[in-house]
């Protein structure tokens, strides 16, 4: 799809301050600037940034975008990977961490509602008193649970809690149009039509902006314990992850990490993991007698597949620090090789669990084809595994080996009968391997998006409508012949 | 390109290292004030590398941002990649101020500092001077409060300290978080020269004072807490002080100096129960007073405080107790705003060198 600006000229600026005010929109170089990045490997800068309050301010500013033909990019802590909340076309940013109250925990109904800018980890907080939780990302702590409905976002708990789509409910958004609807129920279950809440989870900002969402809520396990576990070679961890699982056990977590991947959280937070070719973290949780069972027969299956170091804890405080270390993982690797930049690419793909062996086997002859660092790691339990490419940001070639080893990772993660992104989303960063992966129902999601956003104003050009590599737009400091800025 | 930043060009790395994972955000007081991302850490790292690549102007609006920051360092605490967000900002506030981009509030500073040696242009300070084993750097603040200076003295004395009293100058740290750098390193010759040390321990009352003097002499300067820490004996205390407070944790003695325990070991000795508040110890919240903050953005400094007076209070303790001249003085100010909005009675604030003087003999 040919990309058309869809700036926001003065006429429409001022339209929208006299909707918001002159406290919450920013057009100042340096606010455009920064609302023109994210946490993945893209920028673009927009026309102007506003931080609404309410629905009905949201509803008239997308009765303008239509009228006015400007795009309007939502934005929860800009803490996506693949460029979701980059204004691509420029226009207008949303801020919607200002929406950040939590209205109701109704333990009775096993739900909770609140708004879009409340950060999961204050969520959690709140829930916490209740005894309950909702499973959040590895980057809980500043994620909002807009952005995390948006991306159907799901982390290190997904194999026994599942992802973002299993806890909402219901919720109000506006459509691209500035209808403000309301989706789903407070019911745990409905079978009343077509279940619009559940396609607005993962729709990356593109069909609607959601304004409240009523979440299910999952019970505080009793008892935790880990079970960490050191292999001399990954494959024989990823053996043992899809043994696990074939037991069956299904644990909280279930981590797998490669050597680099332990030197650079041994380095950057002093844990003090065995040195390995691969190594594992396990939790499970529940009651105190079915978690004994569950790390009995964890260890049993370690040590079949080879462990050299069993380790075993109950310790509120070690178990934390160990997940603390796996959440730092992606600035860890940072810290291992500081003449490198750590790069959003091929950072989330899944596999059947059973192919985790021969996907971290493929992964490392890749990375040794092409002589650059993709340590691989992730969730393994529920075959969701990532690597981060390092490389040298202001070099072209570090760049173009970069894309052919990304592009061999994605093609034997489809061969494996796998997908390009886990819990990431596609955006811009995927899109080109996407459309191998969904090409026969890539036309269906258009005529959706084409039906609910006939002006193209909402997010523009993400997910099946960004037809380029995703070397363009990149935030770097790196000319790439024929991969200049879109815009 | 536009023009060359070049002592920001050598952060470039940390710019681009920056993850921009975002957990710096919910850490940051001013990005808490704020809520415009540009008021983030991150959005700051972002603007760094924007005047590096030359795709930003220094304008007023980015000049803001930049100096907004308290240099808390609370970012760097829970960066998990370790990124010097602290050290980009201030080699971005050095750029700006060679360019001229500075208040006329910093630059009253910055010359009261110059032409005289102390940050409050102070020349009726009375400097106690002694000789002594121990070279003790006072520092401007303490040396404005002649009275607890002298009191503060005496207690060190009661318990075996021998300190080194001479007519000191301004460490130049309060130069070094406004970006004066040329006039920070004329300081610091003229603060060598004013403050001799020899081999024996080097002490301070200032937090501040303590990471920066560290800085030039290259060697561990300590804070008077940790001494008195190790000599503070039981049969020293003659009148407990027997009350709840809550402790505020300076933000360079928790994240500068790394020095929690001691503050604590010592409240405990003298009778305190200490009631903590949410934010304490390395990740203590900044005071409203950090950075420069005090004199770039007073509004911002006193909401800051608020917020930190706020937690304090939720806390239920009788009183606040710090060791940092700069956090009691703006807790204080912070204390009575909560008490004008609330309607109750400030609640008070203590220099913890003012209660252990009461308590011990």
């Amino acid at each position: 799809m040919e990309l058309a600006e869809k700036r926001a000229g003065a006429d429409s600026i001022n339209a929208i301050r006299a909707i918001v005010g002159d406290e919450r929109i920013r057009t100042a170089k340096a606010d455009l600037y920064v609302y023109g990045f994210d946490a993945g490997m893209h920028c673009n800068i927009p026309d102007a940034v506003v931080r609404p309050r309410t629905a009905e301010e949201i509803s008239q500013i997308l009765k303008l975008a239509n009228e006015r033909n400007f795009a309007v990019v939502p934005r929860g802590a800009g803490t996506a990977l693949c460029g979701h909340a980059i204004p691509i076309a420029g226009g207008v940013v949303l801020d919607l961490q200002g929406m950040n109250r939590i209205k109701e925990i109704n333990p009775g109904d096993l739900l909770c509602v609140a708004e879009p800018g409340v950060v999961c980890d204050d969520l959690n907080a709140a829930l916490k008193k209740y005894r309950f939780f909702i499973p959040g990302p590895a980057s809980s702590e500043a994620a909002t649970i807009g952005g995390m409905a948006a991306t159907n976002a799901s982390g290190d708990k997904a194999l026994k809690y599942g992802a973002m789509r299993d806890y909402v409910l219901g919720m109000q958004a506006v459509m691209p149009t500035g209808e403000i609807v309301r989706f789903g129920t407070r019911t745990l279950k409905n079978a009343s039509g077509y279940q619009m809440e559940k396609l607005f989870i993962g729709m990356e900002g593109t069909l609607g902006i959601i304004t409240e969402i009523t979440l299910k809520m999952a019970p505080l396990p009793e008892k935790t314990a880990a079970c960490i576990a050191a292999f001399k070679e990954l494959v024989e961890a990823g053996q043992t992850v899809s043994d696990i699982i074939a037991a069956p056990i299904f644990p909280a977590q279930l981590e797998i990490m490669s050597d680099i991947c332990v030197k650079a959280v041994n380095k950057a937070t002093g844990l003090g993991l065995p040195e390995c070719g691969g190594f594992l973290l396990i939790a499970c949780d529940g009651h105190p007698e079915q978690v004994k069972d569950e790390i009995r027969k964890v260890k049993e299956i370690c040590e079949k597949n080879k462990a050299f170091f069993l380790d075993f804890t109950e310790d509120p405080k070690r178990i934390e620090e160990l997940w603390k270390g796996r959440k730092q993982m992606l600035a860890s690797l940072s810290v291992l090789k500081p003449e490198f930049s750590t790069i959003m690419l091929a950072d989330d793909m899944a596999v059947p669990i059973s192919k985790v062996p021969d996907a971290v086997k493929g992964f490392l002859e890749i990375q040794d084809k092409y002589d650059i660092y993709i340590p691989p790691y992730g969730h393994a339990g529920d075959g969701n595994l990532h690597t981060k490419v390092l490389l040298d940001t202001e070099n072209p070639d570090h760049w173009h080996q970069a894309e052919k080893a990304v592009r061999e990772i994605y093609d034997l993660v489809l061969r494996l009968g796998g997908t390009v992104t886990g819990e990431h989303g596609v955006a811009i960063s995927k899109a080109e391997y996407f459309f191998i992966e969904r090409a026969d129902s890539i036309p269906f999601m258009r005529a959706i998006k084409r039906a609910l956003d006939p002006n193209n104003i909402l997010n523009p050009y993400k997910i099946f409508d960004w037809d380029k590599s995703f070397l363009h737009n990149l935030r770097y400091p790196v000319q790439l012949a024929g991969k200049e800025k879109a815009n | 390109m536009g023009e060359k930043y070049s002592d920001l060009e050598k952060l470039k790395n940390e710019t681009l290292n920056c993850t921009m994972c975002g957990f710096c955000k919910n850490v940051c007081p001013v990005f808490l004030d704020v809520g415009w991302d540009t008021g983030s850490p991150r959005g700051r790292m972002t603007m760094a590398y924007g005047l590096i690549t030359g795709e930003l102007e220094p304008d007023d609006d980015l000049v803001n941002r930049i100096f907004q920051c308290t240099q808390c360092r609370d970012c760097w605490r829970r960066c998990p990649g370790k990124t010097k967000c602290p050290d980009v900002v201030l080699a971005a506030r050095r750029e700006l101020v060679r360019r001229g981009k500075t208040s006329a509030s910093q630059m009253a500073v910055m010359q009261n500092i110059r032409n005289t040696g102390n940050i409050f242009a102070d020349l009726e300070v009375e400097f106690p001077i002694q000789e002594g084993d121990a070279p003790l750097f006072i520092g401007c603040q303490h040396l404005s409060r002649t009275n607890s200076t002298k009191k503060n003295i005496r207690l060190l004395q009661s318990l075996g300290v021998s300190p080194r009293i001479v007519r000191e100058v301004c460490c130049g740290f309060p130069l070094e978080v406004m970006g004066f750098e040329e006039e920070r390193e004329k300081q610091v010759e003229k603060l060598k020269e004013a403050f001799p040390v020899n081999d024996n321990t080097i002490l301070t009352f200032c937090p501040g004072c303590k990471v920066h003097l560290e800085k030039i002499f290259g060697r561990e300067v300590r804070h008077v807490l940790q001494e008195i820490n190790e000599r503070l004996a039981p049969d020293k205390i003659a009148k407990p002080v027997n009350a709840k407070i809550t402790y505020h944790d300076p933000c360079d003695l928790s994240r500068g100096a790394k020095t929690t325990k001691e503050p604590r070991e010592i409240l405990k000795k003298i009778g305190c129960e200490i009631i903590e508040m949410k934010h304490v110890k390395e990740s203590s919240r900044c005071c409203g007073g950090g950075g420069g903050i005090l004199t770039w953005d007073a509004a911002m400094s006193d909401r800051l405080g608020l917020a930190r007076m706020e937690e304090a209070i939720a806390t239920g303790a009788e009183m606040l107790v710090t060791a940092c001249p700069t956090c009691e003085q703006s807790l204080k100010k912070a204390a009575r705003a909560a008490a004008d909005k609330s309607g109750a009675k400030p609640m008070p604030v203590y220099h913890i060198m003012d209660l252990l003087f009461r308590a011990v003999r």
